[in-house]
């Protein structure tokens, strides 16, 4: 049975592209790219003169360097730019110093903060990343410089690749499984165990025992919010408040974080996994300029 | 010279071994940095402090409970694992639960002539530390008689004084050297110094910085000296990772650690006392290990001072995990610092450091402290 979902990959979020036709390109001074290469996802984010040109957000391979190049082709798909027409790339993320092209690389804490505060405006105080493989709670200042942070510690729980698991687990698309957990009468108790590994067996019981999926996904979500709230509280929450990364994109543990935070968080206007790349991008804009002058 | 340091760290075994052949003399393991080392040098026996090495084990799993701290379980499975087999001796001076663990599996599966458990008293601040340890430690020293069969005279014992103090006064001024704006050695280079006289013969210690001390005189790091940080908590000897934040652009300039500043701070002042009680005093009124810093909180202002003092920007705070006794004061240290303006950076130790995951978080605080505009 588990070759069977696996072959069905309910895991594989859908990758893509977007490119602003509005922007001419060529009609800009600086051009600056930010990529971050996390443990799951790859994002190139091109900016023309600060302004959000074009994206790509992929999954990473294996290969860092490789994986930071397939995000940048596809980011410069149908452009007409080339990487010669660009002017500084900043690196981050998991795979930040194996970014070939990057004059510089940042931590992806750093370009969350600057990412959130260009997404959505000065007023944002907290910032909490759910990437692929951690998570980190981030407070900022009014320019998205990083006040304070803190991640969760060698282990998948209340990530991305968490929930990957499951949705595989219970042959659910991933896109689906934040929807389809809130389909519950009322919030089941919450799956005990925070560790990817035991919370998929203890699901498995749950099943066996007759739960039907969204009640397992519910107990799930909860585990996750849970476990992040917890984060965000020893950092102390202030709002503005955002979630940003893939996780950010899965209404089921977003709502269930708001619930047990009191605060809500933000709606997003841009897609959630690209802050990081375009923190780097504006980083990378910055530095530009600052080289300029200089000379 | 510098280098002879971590020269000595590296090659502690070897060392002892040498020093047993070379002098006939006995080597005592210990636990932890209580023991009066003092007693030891004049009962003529080379005290060495027992370590990790840092690398995974698996054979102390059936001796020590899972939630006792990574460093206790590293000390343990060098003795299981036969690397201190030269050892004629080990003692502990009551500090923690989990180190004590440490040694009494060791009394108990590690085959060793000698044995001695002191029982330092954990309320310091008690007017009745001081003889309670004195009595203490005539008991010891009439074991260590019995056990080398020689007799230790108040000279041998001022004897212990001056050679331990004079290593602690050379210490000192290696680290007043850390106060300049371009230090003349880095955190690693310091750790390495401070824990092999944790590990070699003192006096030949006392040589080797003093004839540091006028290398260090005109010397620079030859990088930039970067953000200067404050680390502390509890024991550390992980040089992976000091190095590593020290490869990020930044410099340990000053420390409160037990393989650091809290180990050599405190001279044993005589004034005319007799020498048992001149040395109980001083390690009743040392800085104190957290396991011992109750009521009061003493280590929080010297720790702050420190900080200003070695005008450090920034405070790595470490410590072992499950270490209680460390993780309740960690608020108090952190707010005081955070008051000051310094900020701090948590992080957990285990055996082995994820030295890339820990990477992330040390550079994003080092971001937090650069002034440099990224806006």
């Amino acid at each position: 049975m588990a070759e069977d979902t696996n072959s069905k990959e309910y895991w594989r979020w859908t990758e893509s592209n977007w490119r602003d036709p509005d922007i001419d390109w060529k009609a800009g001074e600086i051009i600056s790219v930010g990529i971050d290469v996390g443990s799951v996802s790859s994002q190139a984010v091109i900016l023309v003169d600060g302004k959000l040109y074009a994206y790509s957000n992929m999954r990473t391979g294996s290969d860092s360097p490789k994986s930071a190049e397939n995000a940048m082709d596809w980011a410069l798909e149908g452009t007409g730019m080339t990487q010669d027409d660009i002017h500084y790339v900043v690196g981050t993320g998991y795979g930040r110093v194996n970014v070939p092209f990057a004059k510089r690389a940042i931590t992806e804490i750093a370009c969350h903060a600057r990412g959130a505060n260009f997404m959505y405006g000065p007023t944002i105080k907290t910032v909490l990343d759910m990437g692929g493989q951690d998570c980190k709670a981030i407070r900022v200042d009014q320019k998205g410089k990083v006040v304070a942070f803190l991640m969760n510690d060698k282990c998948a729980a209340g990530t991305g690749r968490g929930m990957e698991v499951f949705a595989n687990l219970l042959g659910i698309h991933i896109t689906e499984v934040g929807e389809m957990s809130l389909r519950v009468e009322e919030e089941p108790p919450m799956v005990s165990s925070t560790c990817v590994v035991f919370a998929k067996s203890e699901a498995s019981g749950l099943l066996r025992e007759g739960w039907p999926k969204e009640k397992v996904l519910a107990a799930y979500c909860l585990a996750m919010a849970h476990r992040v709230v917890d984060l965000l509280e020893r950092l102390g929450v202030e709002e503005d408040f955002a979630i940003t990364g893939g996780i950010g994109k899965n209404v089921g543990v977003v709502s269930r974080i708001e619930k047990e935070l009191g605060i809500k968080a933000l709606k997003p206007t841009l897609d959630t996994q690209i802050a990081g790349a375009l923190g780097g991008a504006l980083f990378a804009r910055a530095l530009e300029q600052k080289g300029r002058k200089s000379k | 010279m510098i280098d002879t340091f971590q020269e000595r760290y590296e090659n502690r075994h070897e060392y002892a071994k040498q020093w047993k052949d070379k002098t006939g003399g006995k080597v005592l393991g210990y636990f932890c940095t209580y023991v009066p080392e003092e007693i030891c040098i004049a009962a003529g026996v080379l005290p060495v402090r027992i370590l990790g090495s840092h690398e995974p084990q698996d054979v102390t799993e059936p001796h020590i409970f899972a939630m006792y701290c990574p460093f206790c379980r590293d000390c343990l499975a060098q003795g299981l694992e036969g690397k201190y087999d030269y050892l004629d001796g080990i003692s502990i001076a009551q500090s923690c639960l989990h180190i004590r663990q440490a040694y009494t599996s060791w009394e108990l599966h590690v085959p060793t002539d000698w044995s001695y458990y002191l029982p330092m008293p954990h309320h310091v601040q008690s007017p009745r530390a001081v003889p309670y340890l004195l009595a203490e430690y005539e008991k010891f020293k009439k074991a260590l008689e019995d056990w080398t069969g020689n007799k230790i005279t108040d000279d041998d014992l001022k004897r212990g004084i001056e050679t331990v103090n004079k290593d602690r006064q050379l210490m000192k001024q290696v680290y007043e050297l850390r106060k300049r704006e371009d230090p003349p050695l880095s955190g690693l280079e310091s750790m390495y110094m401070v824990v092999s006289s944790q590990l070699i013969d003192k006096g030949e210690h006392a040589r080797i910085v003093e004839d540091s001390l006028k290398e260090l005189e005109d010397r620079t790091l030859g990088r930039p000296v970067g953000q200067r940080l404050i680390i502390l908590g509890s024991e550390n000897d992980d040089h992976e990772f000091i190095k590593m934040v020290e490869s990020c652009g930044s410099t340990f300039v000053i420390d409160d650690h037990c393989t650091g500043t809290r180990y050599f701070w405190d001279q044993v002042s005589l004034n005319g006392e007799d020498p048992l009680t001149a040395i109980a005093k001083r390690y009743v009124n040392r800085v104190p290990c957290p396991t011992k810093d109750w009521p009061v909180r003493t280590r929080v202002p010297h720790i702050v001072s420190l900080a200003k003092d070695w005008d450090a920007s920034g405070a790595v705070i470490l410590q072992q995990k499950f270490c209680d006794p460390h993780e309740l004061d960690i608020p108090a240290i952190k707010s005081a610092l955070e008051e000051e303006g310094l900020a701090t950076l948590f992080l957990e130790l285990d055996v082995t450091v994820p030295i890339g995951q820990f990477k992330t978080r040390v550079e994003a605080f080092l971001e937090i402290l650069d002034e440099e505009d990224l806006f």
